[in-house]
């Protein structure tokens, strides 16, 4: 309902995990993507996936979420497989285009990676605030508030600004543009001009943000001032052991 | 206590003054209301209250404005931000966090409040708002009346004595808008907050403010008790402020010769002068 | 104008909108009423196809929203969000104007008289940059980029929120005279004096559901109604309400003033005739 990218109320184990468990189980969950080219075991890091965000009480939202990243792979699929030519010819289309079987491996792959190293970002910001995230980037990482603060605000405007793109979208099919083509070239075309709105908005938006912090003491905070205390538990052994071994059994070439 | 003396503001490449000779001031305890066309330099004065003018928004900036005691040129934002808080209108920009808590602890964290009455804090000023229930909610799963008072918690945490809002309800149904200016009454009564407040509902500031003022084009027009100023009728279409349909009553039944007497603010109020005039007329 | 047949909506398993059938005919100025989350937004939204209903059937001017482009059905329709920025997109007021013109006039000379009658018609000047402006004017230039086009049927969607009481007055006061002239009206507004001002019929939402529907002044005084849809009613109603006998029928301050010298009058001769 709040874009894919938001916080999800709950009490599950993942939400009680310490935000640095979580951040490093994401990275965990993206790894293997890149560390192995094995099909079998992306989908199973998908499904994972899948599980954990079920866990967490997000399991509508996952397959939402999934559904479409599967769209937006879908054309990207096509696209690869149509531009790669070398290997061996499985059909041609009528215009002399050849797919190949190294073509519809290849391009399987690079969908899958995307499919399964987006989605340990999104379960990680379902289950952790973004308070959260910024209060360990900024006393266990150490990196200065304000870079955290960057991060933690693009993450939640992004869905803010994609509700008044919408919006605009709307307010703009009510006048007679017509969004609601189905000429893809045309609709980008059309969508142009309504990057001045956006952009307005946003700009108010931000200003208005950066005074509310003002405030509030933003320039008087340091990297000591977070007020909650996270604390390792068991869960959290248990998940950065089973990270390790994932990175470790993906990383070892057991499989092809 | 906020004190305006001769305040005039330019706001850097501005063409005329945003706010001209403002000599205001707001007692210790007042429910103090803002009304005024739109462009009459009402944000602009929550502005200058908050030290937001001159120090984040640049200009000319003219004559004195004493918050507490402090010098709002000299003492910087963050600083004045111990003696008033600010509420905005654009209620989603103003959160700086995705859970309710963290909003509230936003504040107290930068300003270093001792972690022994952090806690006490965070309860006490979810409590007076009303909203303990939705402390562990995510903010965007709030509706923009639950949102409001969230925001008002976090100013109310940091217990200033003053809190500055400018239109707080302005994107709020009536009913929500009402809530808002209830807890702003129990603040005001209860723990005797000073409430600076903008708004273009008239009929609620009649019926909460205990001070109103009228401003237009930059200047301070009337300013007083709420009675006072709705008796200026004159003056107050002139600045383009409306008043209640049942001030409007009153002051035709006063032309008609058949009231005199206190301007009624609400409902309850109309309904005894109108059966005080019949009352009278059996006599 | 527009007919709504059991029409329901909704976003995920629960309705938003559960059997809504009413219908709003030619040069009606109809309020729609509710409190936040009732529903009225979706429901405006389902009149110009911009949401099309789960099921049932809405159809403006005889076209079925669900079978016609929302593209299309605006070239008749106006629709003026509670937000003008997120319709303003061109750097000057006429540009702004000529802009939503585009896509109904053809002729460029018909499209810039249109555009010069209404920087007249809101004494706007057409050269100035809308996002210098105040919000009220930038609602005023929202709406002339919408009348430009000459609608049937004009929704607005709470169109005085934010404006002070003079710029509120002048948007009223234009979509008042519009309708006079025939152009069929259906607003969401919050603001009880300004419905029982320039409405004539209203609807109540409540949960999704339409609970009520009939002439403003009836409706003002259901208080049972009103409680149940969580709304007020404006002042003179109410404190008509509370007076009770005698005076349960004024509606405006003028009523109100008639009523209390008919009460007067009625006294003294009651005196008279002790």
């Amino acid at each position: 309902m709040n874009g894919f990218l938001g916080y999800v109320n709950g009490s599950s184990p993942l939400h009680n995990l310490h935000p640095l468990t979580k951040m490093i189980m994401s990275v965990a969950l993206c790894a293997p993507c890149f560390l192995s080219g094995n099909h079998l075991l992306i989908l199973g890091i998908i499904a994972l996936n899948l599980c954990l965000f079920a866990s967490a009480g997000g399991a509508g939202r996952a397959i939402t979420t999934l559904l479409s990243f599967v769209k937006f792979s879908a054309v990207l699929f096509v696209l690869q497989v149509l531009f790669i030519r070398d290997g061996t010819p499985i059909f041609t289309l009528p215009p002399g285009i050849v797919v190949t079987r190294e073509g519809v491996m290849f391009s399987l792959l690079f969908v899958l990676r995307f499919m399964a190293s987006t989605m340990p970002l999104a379960l990680m910001l379902s289950v952790t605030p973004v308070g959260d995230i910024s209060n360990v980037l900024v006393r266990n990482l150490r990196i200065p508030y304000k870079y955290a603060f960057v991060i933690t605000t693009a993450v939640r405007f992004i869905p803010l600004f994609s509700e008044e793109m919408l919006g605009i979208m709307e307010a703009q099919t009510a006048r007679g543009v017509e969004f609601d083509t189905k000429n893809f070239i045309k609709k980008i075309r059309l969508l142009v001009p309504l990057c001045v709105p956006l952009l307005v908005s946003s700009v108010r938006k931000i200003e208005n943000s950066a005074i509310s912090a003002e405030l509030r003491g933003f320039n008087l905070r340091t990297r000591l001032s977070g007020y909650k205390q996270y604390s390792f538990g068991a869960n959290d052994v248990l998940v950065i052991a089973a990270c390790a071994a994932i990175i470790a059994f993906s990383a070892s070439g057991i499989l092809p | 206590m906020i004190k305006t003396a001769g305040l005039c503001f330019r706001y850097a490449g501005g063409g005329r003054n945003a706010l001209s000779d403002i000599d205001l001031e707001i007692n210790d305890g007042d429910f103090f209301g803002i009304i005024g066309s739109s462009g009459a330099g009402k944000s602009t004065l929550t502005y200058a209250l908050n030290g937001l003018v001159p120090h984040h928004f640049r200009g000319d900036f003219a004559g004195e404005v004493t918050v507490n005691g402090l010098d709002t040129r000299r003492s910087a934002p963050e600083a004045l931000a111990r003696h008033v808080g600010s509420v905005f209108q654009d209620i989603d920009s103003q959160m700086l966090a995705s859970v309710v808590e963290d909003e509230i602890l936003f504040g107290l964290e930068n300003f270093a409040i001792p972690r022994e009455e952090i806690e006490r804090r965070v309860e006490d000023s979810l409590a007076s708002t009303g909203i303990s229930e939705l402390r562990r909610r995510s903010v965007s799963s709030l509706s923009g009346g639950q949102k409001q008072k969230v925001a008002i918690a976090a100013i109310v945490a940091l217990r200033p004595a003053i809190v500055v809002l400018d239109e707080p309800t302005g994107e709020l149904d009536p009913q929500s808008s009402r809530r808002v200016f209830e807890i702003l009454k129990d603040l005001n009564e209860d723990h005797g907050v000073t409430i600076v407040l903008v708004e273009q509902k008239i009929m609620l500031l009649c019926e909460f403010a205990k001070r109103l003022a009228v401003m237009g084009s930059g200047s301070l027009i009337l300013s007083g008790p709420v009675k006072d100023v709705l008796s200026h009728a004159e003056e107050l279409e002139e600045a383009g402020v409306n008043i209640p349909r049942v001030a409007a009553l009153a002051r035709r039944l006063e032309e008609r010769g058949l009231y005199q007497g206190d301007v009624p603010l609400d409902i309850g109020r109309a309904r005894i002068m109108i059966e005080g005039i019949l009352c009278d007329a059996s006599f | 104008m527009l007919r709504f047949e059991e029409v329901c909506f909704g976003y995920g398993r629960e309705n938003t909108i559960s059997g809504a059938s009413f219908e709003i005919g030619d040069g009606e100025f109809v309020a729609l009423l509710g409190e936040n989350g009732a529903g009225k937004s979706t429901l405006l939204r389902l009149c110009n196809g911009l949401l099309k209903p789960t099921s049932g059937r809405v159809t403006v001017r005889g076209h079925d929203t669900a079978t016609i482009k929302t593209s299309a059905i605006a070239s008749f329709t106006g629709f003026l969000f509670q937000n003008p920025d997120r319709q303003i997109c061109q750097n000057t007021v006429y540009g702004e104007i000529m802009f939503g013109l585009e896509y109904v006039v053809p002729d460029e000379l018909e499209r810039r008289g249109r555009a010069e009658e209404m920087l007249g018609l809101f004494s706007l000047d057409g050269r100035r940059d809308p996002f210098g402006m105040s919000r009220g004017e930038r609602q005023q230039t929202a709406l002339a980029a919408i009348l430009a086009r000459r609608p049937k049927l004009l929704l607005l969607d709470e169109p005085t929120t934010g404006l002070d009481y003079r710029e509120c007055m002048t948007i009223m006061g234009i979509v008042s005279n519009l309708n006079a002239e025939g152009t069929t009206v259906f607003m969401i507004s919050h603001d009880m004096e300004v419905v029982a001002d320039f409405a004539r019929r209203a609807l109540v939402l409540s949960g999704g559901r339409l609970i009520g529907d009939g002439r403003v002044r009836q409706i003002m005084k259901d208080a049972a109604l009103l409680r149940e849809a969580s709304l007020l009613p404006a002042q003179i109603p109410a404190l008509a309400m509370s007076l009770g006998n005698g005076f349960s029928d004024a509606f405006t301050v003028d009523e109100m003033v008639e009523s209390v010298e008919r009460a007067l009058l009625r006294r003294a001769c009651g005196a008279r005739a002790q």
